[in-house]
């Protein structure tokens, strides 16, 4: 049980005042002579345990008596229906429903959360039928739909379940938006959701914003209230897949898929997983040992000679939560990859270009032009740009910007003088030398992602032992790759577009460093030109429910099924015209850290706030105001006191006192 | 009236009961001839019956009229009546004292006494009085003369409500002193053994008194209307009790309804004339009915 004025609690020991009085009460007796002591002595030790239960009924029934009271003025909160619908009937009520993937976590009973959710707000709205103006918004589509009848809210097809992630200070927002155009009276906002944080955003600014919002509507003397139906029970078996990566690699004529899967479960037991795989249609199993909570999974598979762009899924077993256990993948053709090596030095140039030619298999992978001419350099074809020297000129760097978005890599090196020009914020610095006969050491980098990471064979890069004796300060970092000792950067990314742009400060010269030896230098050019490599490819993977508005205009097929489905909300391999795109739900929903209640409390501590369900495990019984129920029992209560206190006739004879006049008893 | 103990008597009152005689129930043995039935046949106004004559009869009783008539002997015989011997039994306990508002039924009872002692007095019996404490504290023998009323009211007016009450052994020995028969009434609480009490009933309807019990109780006792926490303090010892009225009450009304069905039923048993008085009763009252009831009963079959 919660309370809306919980500091009246602090009333509580009043309970004890009946008590008390009674204490008292015996303490002040007064003294009475008194002759008939005999019958006295024998009435108290007589005196039944019917009488005694009786006076105790009557100090029991005061103090809960007082327990009401103070319970009532604290606005009680408790679990079950009644509560929920004794209280008053808005104007108008706004349902703001997560139908986000997570949602479909099994609860006891069989039903999904979004399900368990939609029943009891339907219930719930019954009680408001007439009276009540419904509105829905949910998270897959954020925009209010005014609903007729509530009884239907489980058959809309704005309830059905979704792929996509719930922005849950978006949908908040979208409330206030409603409420500021419709001029509502009195309106309450609930809100169904299973308080996963990644949903929630809890740090989000928007959220004071849109609260301060909401307490100050006009024309409201009390406020919104908001209640939120907390959905947050655990899940009790359930594991999730998601591709983290995949490459298209050549292999002679043939090629193959190398995959980099994330694995997620809620238990820690080893088991056996059975995986489905689906290539291009074909489906096949695998199987996979897990063992703690997650696990990363290198996956390969033969392509043989296929040369075109295919789609394909991995598939977990049914467990609590069915929409966690597909991730989808599309893969593009065998293209070449090629990069353009920007530089005034051409030993760099030359390094470059060979350990792209090394990489591709092909003399002419590298193309190398100074800055001067790389305005009329040609961009297609090309996965990655590797500009050494001063930064780019505007209109390079609009260029160079452009070839990002599209999905390729810019990778910058340092050209030994400060430079004022910067691109997406970041600039050259003063360089510096490492003191004679000493160098600069690198001593963390990130070995699980990205172009300095682990092999597949789980071999780290030589990155500790490569020397560097020079390098150039970077301004405007805010998070590295690879850091030397003291904590200045070596390897700096920034993801723009579909693509990302790298900041290296040290050459692969020998004045510079020893990565020109090539242990790291090749397979880190070998990276950036498979990551570069997506803006070759007519294929995508994006989240769920985040389709650019350009390709909303779209018509997209599903491809991976044969009934009809929708891009926006449901994943899955679609396609448009030569473009396929595999959408997959957003990996924040595989987030199984919750919102914790009283975080959600303090959310919304500038509001009237009702947390309208906290059980863990019981799912069906939802927290309302009870005022009402605690008054009618104070005054049960009150009344049951009052006929206890009633003088009690004497059984079956009269009291002896009922006769005034002196009787007459003589013998017959 | 300035005299001791005249306090207790009313003029108005006494002159309203003066009118009705205080008769006994049963034939009573007296010195003198009174308006009383005596067990004794003899020579009298009040014809009895005949009998057969018997040698060794008074021949002056024979009633020669009618051996004129029959030529048999008949013995002609007349109810005695004689006077009667009252006495007057207080219980001065320390619970007689007790009231919880007005007059104390100790107090009324010896008012109740005086005006009874007056009027047998004045009818021609003999009153005694004997006020009984743990020990019998004064007893005055039953005399007809109006001086010896004065010594009554005097003794009356001293005694106190004091002690625990010696009631019931003084009962016996007045049953077992009392060679003639006499008119014994009790004036008491009766908050003593109810079985013992009733033994001392019986033993005085033995001897063939005719017993007159006085049972007074305060309308309090009857009540037991307290609305919260009383200490009550026993009178005849330090003993207290702190309780709850209203929890007890039920409890304590059915121990005092049993014990007054107890004495009621024995008193009917040993055919003693009892009187339940509540003390914010009119004593007149209680004893005009008193009086009445007695001279009915008197005035039935001879």
């Amino acid at each position: 049980m919660t309370f809306l004025q919980p500091f009246i609690l602090w009333g509580l020991p009043l309970i004890l005042l009946p008590v008390i009085i009674h204490l008292i009460n015996r303490l002040r007796h007064r003294k009475q002579p008194w002759a008939a002591m005999r019958f006295l002595l024998s009435a108290t030790r007589a005196s039944t345990s019917h009488a005694k239960l009786r006076q105790f009924l009557i100090l029991l029934f005061r103090t809960l008596a007082v327990l009401a009271l103070i319970l009532f003025l604290a606005r009680p909160l408790a679990g079950g229906w009644m509560g929920w619908m004794l209280s008053p009937a808005p104007d108008v009520v706004l349902i703001l429903l997560d139908r986000s993937a997570s949602m479909e976590t099994k609860i006891s009973g069989g039903s999904t959360k979004r399900e368990q959710a939609l029943k009891l707000i339907s219930q719930a709205a019954k009680q408001f039928e007439g009276a009540t103006r419904f509105v829905l918004i949910d998270s897959a589509t954020r925009s209010p739909q005014e609903i007729i009848n509530a009884a239907t809210l489980p058959e809309l097809s704005l309830t059905t379940p979704t792929d996509t992630a719930a922005d849950i200070p978006a949908m908040l927002q979208a409330a206030f938006n409603y409420l500021l155009e419709n001029r509502a009276g009195s309106a309450e906002i609930w809100i169904a959701s299973d308080l996963q944080r990644s949903n929630w955003q809890p740090e989000d600014a928007r959220f004071k914003t849109i609260l301060a919002q909401l307490g100050s509507l006009p024309g409201r003397s009390s406020g919104i209230r908001v209640r939120l139906l907390a959905l947050n029970q655990p899940a009790d078996r359930n594991s999730s897949i998601a591709v983290q990566e995949i490459s298209r690699r050549a292999k002679g004529d043939q090629s193959e898929l190398q995959f980099v899967l994330d694995l997620q479960r809620n238990t820690e037991s080893s088991e056996r997983f059975p995986i489905k795989t689906v290539l291009d249609g074909a489906e096949a199993q695998t199987e996979l040992a897990l063992e703690g909570q997650a696990a990363r999974w290198r996956y390969k598979t033969d392509l043989g000679n296929r040369k075109e762009p295919g789609w394909g899924s991995f598939q977990l077993p049914a467990d609590a939560n069915g929409s966690d256990n597909t991730t989808f993948f599309v893969y593009g053709s065998d293209a070449p990859l090629r990069a353009i090596v920007v530089g005034d030095d051409a030993q760099t140039g030359r390094l470059l270009k060979l350990a792209s030619s090394l990489i591709a298999k092909n003399k002419d992978a590298a193309q190398l032009v100074s800055p001067a001419d790389f305005s009329n350099a040609k961009l297609d074809g090309q996965c990655v740009i590797f500009w050494q020297g001063a930064l780019p000129n505007p209109a390079d760097a609009e260029r160079i910007r452009t070839f990002v978005d599209q999905g390729g890599v810019a990778f910058f090196f340092p050209g030994g003088k400060p430079d004022a020009q910067s691109f997406s914020g970041l600039g050259w610095g003063e360089a510096q030398t490492a003191e004679a006969e000493k160098s600069f050491r690198i001593t963390k980098w990130d070995e699980d992602q990205g172009p300095l990471a682990k092999t597949d064979e789980g071999f780290g890069l030589p990155l500790a032992q490569t020397e560097f004796f020079r390098r150039q300060m970077l301004n405007g970092h805010k998070s590295s790759l690879a850091a030397f000792e003291d904590g200045s950067p070596f390897l700096v990314r920034q993801i723009m577009g579909r693509g990302e742009i790298y900041f290296c400060t040290s050459l692969p010269q020998k004045e510079w460093s020893t990565l020109g030896d090539g242990p790291v230098l090749v397979p880190m050019t070998q990276r950036l030109l498979q990551t570069g490599s997506k803006r070759l490819q007519q294929v995508a993977s994006m989240n769920c429910g985040e389709l650019s508005q350009a390709d909303q205009q779209k018509q997209w097929t599903p491809v991976d099924s044969a009934t009809p489905k929708n891009i926006q909300s449901q994943a899955g391999i679609y396609r448009s015209g030569d473009r396929l795109i595999a959408v997959n739900r957003p990996p924040s929903e595989d987030d199984i850290e919750t919102l914790e209640t009283s975080d959600a409390e303090k959310l919304f501590a500038g509001v009237s706030f009702q947390m309208l369900q906290e059980r863990k495990k019981k799912s069906d019984a939802l927290q309302g105001e009870i005022w009402r129920i605690i008054l009618f029992g104070m005054l049960i209560f009150l009344v049951s006191e009052s006929i206890l206190i009633l003088p009690g006739k004497i059984r079956g004879e009269e009291n002896p006192a009922s006769t005034k006049n002196s009787k007459r008893e003589v013998a017959a | 009236m300035t005299e001791k103990g005249h306090q207790f008597l009313d003029p108005k009152v006494l002159s309203r009961l003066m009118g009705q005689p205080l008769l006994s129930r049963f034939a009573m043995e007296g010195t003198v001839s009174g308006q009383h039935k005596s067990p004794h046949r003899g020579s009298s106004v009040e014809f009895a019956e005949y009998r057969n004559y018997t040698p060794g009869d008074d021949i002056r009783r024979l009633d020669w009229r009618v051996f004129g008539r029959t030529d048999r002997f008949y013995m002609k015989e007349f109810e005695a009546e004689t006077n009667l011997r009252c006495y007057f039994v207080l219980d001065c306990s320390a619970s007689m004292g007790f009231t919880d508002k007005g007059e104390s039924r100790f107090d009324f009872a010896k008012r109740m006494i005086a005006t009874l002692a007056y009027l047998v007095i004045h009818q021609g019996d003999a009153a005694g009085l004997i006020i009984v404490g743990e020990k019998t504290v004064h007893e005055l023998p039953a005399r007809r003369n109006p001086a010896h009323f004065q010594n009554l009211l005097e003794v009356l007016d001293k005694a106190k409500p004091e002690g625990e009450t010696g009631l019931m052994p003084v009962l016996h020995e007045i049953a077992e002193k009392t060679r003639r028969r006499a008119l014994v009434a009790v004036f008491s609480d009766f908050f003593c053994d109810t079985t013992e009490l009733l033994g001392c009933f019986q033993h005085l309807r033995f001897q063939n008194h005719d017993l007159a019990v006085f049972h007074l109780l305060d309308r309090a006792e009857l009540d037991f209307n307290f609305d919260r926490p009383v200490r009550f303090a026993d009178l005849e010892s330090s003993f207290s009790l702190v309780t709850e009225p209203a929890v007890i009450r039920e409890q304590y009304l059915q121990q005092i309804r049993k014990f007054l069905d107890l004495l009621r039923s024995g008193c009917h048993q040993f055919n003693a004339d009892y009187r339940r008085i509540v003390t914010d009763e009119s004593y007149e009252k209680v004893l005009a009915d008193f009086l009445t009831e007695r001279t009915r009963m008197a005035s039935g079959p001879r």
